[in-house]
């Protein structure tokens, strides 16, 4: 049950997908009400329509387009999940690029990675493969709307339910603990880049044809229609061709036309972008 | 290419659909696109044949049993289409397609306009069992009290009609139900429906016989169900008290010797539902269950509290009485401070309560420091104010509460809390007592403290200034407009509007003429102060302004309603920005006045669906006959949002019969 109307939970969320790209149903919508009720508060607001008017039209309305960012975004994540996609990495993936690899760094980015657990999974995969002592290099971009994720990301600090998915040796290998907290251990954090990006930006790149794998796992679930296939076509126009695009189990290209291709790799089904046209 | 790519893209093919001309093309084109295999584009095709495909289309395309995808679609636009399909749908009750008499009483149950009533109560007697299943689920999502003679009827029929007909009469809610669905427990097959349907009916009459069936029974999943049934009827009881002690007698005599460890597994068990455990905490209360008392208490001592348990002692203040002594000299924290929480006291009990509030443990005394406010005692001020300001934190939060509770002359003891040099905190705990309670004495200490160097100490203060008579205070909180501190500007024009008053709307509206950043919320506040003096100068500055101010302008203008505020809306409608058309169409629903039904006619068929729903919300607030044809269309309008609003608009207006 929510106190607002539905027509300003409309406004306001049509204002969310247009600038964000992200849907919201009641479940979302409820989640939402309670990230904003305190806010509301603060700028002494009394309705969603007048939080929606203050975004759109008050001076300080992009100020707070920037606050809304941490409200609306997921950052549910945990190191090591959907871990077979780490395995398709390592050993489907960076074996048909042994050669190419030999002269340049293996590329992935790690889109939409709130406060970094999947980046730094892919890295501890890296290493775990044994890919470091074959002198692979790799460059991990990874970027989130959110600036504070980022910025957590960075610090590379977690709490407990962040590890979840890590047994007793992984938490002692992969961090070091220090006042109940976690913090990931130097040498897993080579060669990762974070930055801030709106994946939905207009004329938004990353490169053309740059990536050999996009991660993107579990956010275009919270896209609208036209967000969705702007985002795959990002992706695809930044995949070097041959290159992988890896979603979240619930997140599918089957009915969509993309020039995407499903592979299954029998752990699970991805996406790959033609070699050439 | 691959073969997919020379597909377009779902966001292009429901663009196409949206962008469909009308003419002969044009529904071919939806009724194609509700076979579409992406879920996105189906629903904008749903929503569209809703709009624009006449309801007997759409029964067409029901009674077509090849192409199953079109007959889901078309149920789906039928039900949207809501009464503007009645009549389409009440010609299908009679078809001889079963599956289409079927489906018709579906979309109508979920439509739930009562009007089809008189044609479906022939269908419950169906020799179909499906048509006549359907017909009772759709006569109780109609709650169809006309329907209750023939379901109960039922009630000793064909299984399934007989379970659809004991949900039906839950959901109707008729209490000629309630004695023949106790007869169906505890010992037939459809005991636990029925205890369902009791549970929605929540008949006080239903009590005794529900409480005997908790004496016999012993299997858990009919126990569940009997206790649900049980917790709602006592909240909703009158005096649930009687039938409640003929259970605790009927168990001090031996009987029902399963209940008690039942109730107490319940009471302790983090598995059960919060219903279940609110229903055997409501069970302990009333019928006055002392073993089982601690674990309620247990409930309310939680860190996150059970502000349900409470109010069910203040509803049954008597139940702890007997055992109240006891309860306070356990052994268990927990149960020490829950009783603190949960009982009444009065001056009878100071020297227990005094004692409490030397106890060990900090949660306790803290308990004692609220019961000891509700005593209302002044004797106990000199303690709560020691507590004030040396207690743990969680005293001196419950030392506001307490010395709050008290007669104003006892908060004298709140001096030295508020004296120079008292530490910060504990002086912002003295105001927020004084806050909550005003005190004369304090008047020109609050004042001072209203210009302290600290922010928090000058807000706190200014929640005390709020609660002071005068015009030294509305002087203090006008000062604080112009405070240093943006929070505290807003919050002292928080506490000016809430205080309101014609000299708070003078005050503010001289504001007005300073450009600065609080304009935008002096002009909010003088919307909610619905300062009629200041409509004029609003309405002057309005060309001034800026577009957040401009709306802003136009919203208290509606709140304030002046004399001319149609003319002014409807010169708002004329401008460009669609914001300010929206809020303004919003206006004028909210005069209800029939001189603008032309105009909101038009509004209602605006491109902006912001408007069109305002319009509907207008239309059904004038609730004229005029405005039915319209609402109808709207009912069918493509946003959703529009359509519910049209919806409840029409179900406001009084019903019209449906053409057999």
């Amino acid at each position: 049950m929510t106190r607002f109307q539905a027509a300003e939970w409309k406004l306001l969320t049509d204002l969310i997908q247009d600038r964000f790209g992200l849907t919201f149903d009641g479940v979302r919508c409820e989640i939402l009400e309670s990230r904003l009720e305190p806010r509301l508060r603060e700028l002494h607001l009394g309705s969603l329509s007048d939080y929606y008017r203050f975004l759109r039209f008050h001076p300080e309305g992009d100020a707070e387009l920037g606050r809304l960012t941490p409200l609306i975004t997921n950052n549910e994540t945990y190191f090591f999940r959907e871990a077979h996609h780490f395995d398709i990495l390592v050993r489907r993936i960076v074996p048909d690029l042994r050669s190419a690899l030999r002269t340049r760094p293996l590329r992935i980015l790690s889109a939409a990675c709130s406060s970094g657990e999947e980046p730094y999974s892919i890295v501890i995969a890296l290493q775990n493969g044994g890919l470091e002592l074959a002198g692979v290099r790799w460059e991990i971009d990874a970027c989130d709307l959110n600036p504070e994720r980022v910025a957590q990301a960075r610090r590379g600090l977690y709490d407990a339910g962040s590890l979840r998915a890590c047994d007793g040796e992984a938490r002692r290998r992969y961090f070091r603990e220090s006042g109940g907290r976690f913090e990931l251990r130097e040498r897993y954090r080579t060669g990762v880049r974070f930055f801030e990006a709106n994946l939905l930006a207009p004329n938004g790149s990353f490169g053309w044809g740059s990536y050999d794998a996009i991660f993107c796992r579990n956010m275009l679930i919270y896209f609208g229609e036209e967000a969705f296939d702007g985002v795959i076509g990002l992706f695809a126009r930044s995949l070097a061709p041959g290159g992988y695009l890896l979603l979240g189990h619930s997140e599918s290209l089957l009915d969509r036309a993309t020039e995407l291709l499903p592979v299954s790799f029998g752990t699970g089904v991805v996406y790959r972008k033609r070699l050439s046209d | 290419m691959s073969p997919t790519s020379e597909r377009p893209s779902v966001a292009i093919r429901i663009a196409a659909l949206d962008a469909l001309p009308e003419g002969e093309e044009r529904q071919p084109a939806i009724l194609a696109a509700l076979e579409e295999a992406a879920p996105a584009v189906r629903e904008r095709a749903i929503r569209l044949a809703a709009r624009y495909v006449e309801p007997a289309v759409l029964g067409e395309l029901v009674a077509d049993d090849t192409n199953a995808a079109r007959r889901n679609g078309a149920i789906a636009a039928l039900e949207r289409q809501g009464p503007y399909a009645l009549p389409q749908l009440q010609s299908m009750l009679g078809l001889e397609n079963l599956d289409v008499a079927m489906f018709a009483l579906q979309v109508l149950a979920r439509i739930g306009d009562p009007a089809p009533t008189a044609a479906i109560l022939p269908l419950l007697r169906h020799p179909n069992l499906n048509v006549a299943q359907s017909a009772i689920e759709a006569l109780g999502q109609l709650r169809s009290r006309e329907a209750v003679p023939a379901l109960l009827g039922l009630l000793r029929g064909e299984l399934w009609l007989q379970l659809a007909a004991i949900d039906a009469l839950g959901a109707i809610g008729d209490p000629r139900a309630v004695g023949p669905l106790v007869e169906l427990v505890p010992d037939s097959v459809v005991a636990e429906p029925a205890l369902e349907s009791l549970q929605r009916l929540a008949a006080p009459e239903s009590l005794e016989p529900l409480l005997a069936c908790l004496v016999i029974v012993r299997e858990r999943s009919l126990l569940d169900a009997l206790l649900l049934a049980v917790g709602v009827v006592i909240d909703l009881h009158p005096d649930p008290a009687p039938a409640a002690a003929r259970l605790r007698d009927e168990l001090a005599l031996g009987h029902g010797d399963a209940l008690l460890p039942y109730l107490e597994q319940v009471l302790n068990g983090t598995a059960a539902s919060g219903d279940l455990l609110r229903a055997a905490a409501a069970l302990t209360v009333v019928a006055g269950l002392e073993a089982l008392l601690p674990l309620v208490l247990h409930r309310i001592a939680d860190p996150e509290g059970a502000p349900w348990a409470e109010a069910l002692f203040r509803r049954h203040p008597d139940a702890l009485r007997g055992s109240l002594d006891r309860l306070l000299g356990d052994a268990d924290a927990r149960i020490r401070r829950g009783a603190l929480l949960a009982a009444g006291f009065g001056p009878d009990d100071l020297p227990t309560l005094v004692n409490l509030l030397g106890d060990p443990e900090a949660p306790v005394r803290a308990a004692a420091c609220r019961a000891l406010g509700s005593t209302g005692a002044e004797a106990v001020a000199p303690l709560l104010a020691e507590r004030l300001r040396s207690g743990e934190p969680i005293e001196r939060a419950a030392a506001v509460q307490g010395l709050a509770l008290l007669p104003p002359a006892a908060l004298g003891e709140l001096e030295p809390c508020l004296a120079p040099g008292a530490a910060e905190e504990v002086t912002i705990r003295a105001l927020e007592v004084l806050g909550l309670r005003p005190h004369a004495a304090f008047e020109a200490r609050i004042l001072e403290l209203a210009g302290s160097r600290s922010t928090a100490l000058r807000r706190a203060a200014l929640r005390a200034v709020a609660q002071i008579g005068g015009s030294r205070a509305d002087v203090t909180l006008v000062r604080a407009l112009a405070d240093r501190s943006r929070p505290v500007q807003l919050e002292a024009l928080e506490l000016l509007v809430r205080r309101g008053g014609e000299r708070t709307a003078v005050t503010l509206s001289a504001l007005l003429s300073a450009g600065d950043s609080l304009r935008y919320h002096v002009i909010r506040a003088l919307g909610h102060l619905r300062a009629e003096g200041a409509a004029g100068k609003l309405r002057a500055l309005y060309p001034e302004c800026g577009p957040h101010e401009r709306l802003e302008i136009v919203s208290a203008l509606i709140r304030i309603a002046p004399r001319d505020l149609a003319e002014f809306l409807r010169a708002r409608l004329e401008e460009p920005e669609a914001e300010l058309r929206r809020i303004a169409t919003g206006g004028l629903a909210e005069l209800a006045d029939p001189a603008q039904l032309p105009l909101l006619l038009t509004l209602a068929e605006d491109a902006d669906w912001n408007v069109r729903n305002e319009a509907a919300r207008g239309l059904g607030l004038l609730g004229l006959p005029a405005c039915r044809p319209p609402l109808l269309t709207l009912v069918r309008d493509v946003e959703p949002v529009v359509a519910r609003t049209a919806r409840k608009a029409l179900d406001a207006l009084p019903s019209v019969a449906i053409p057999a």
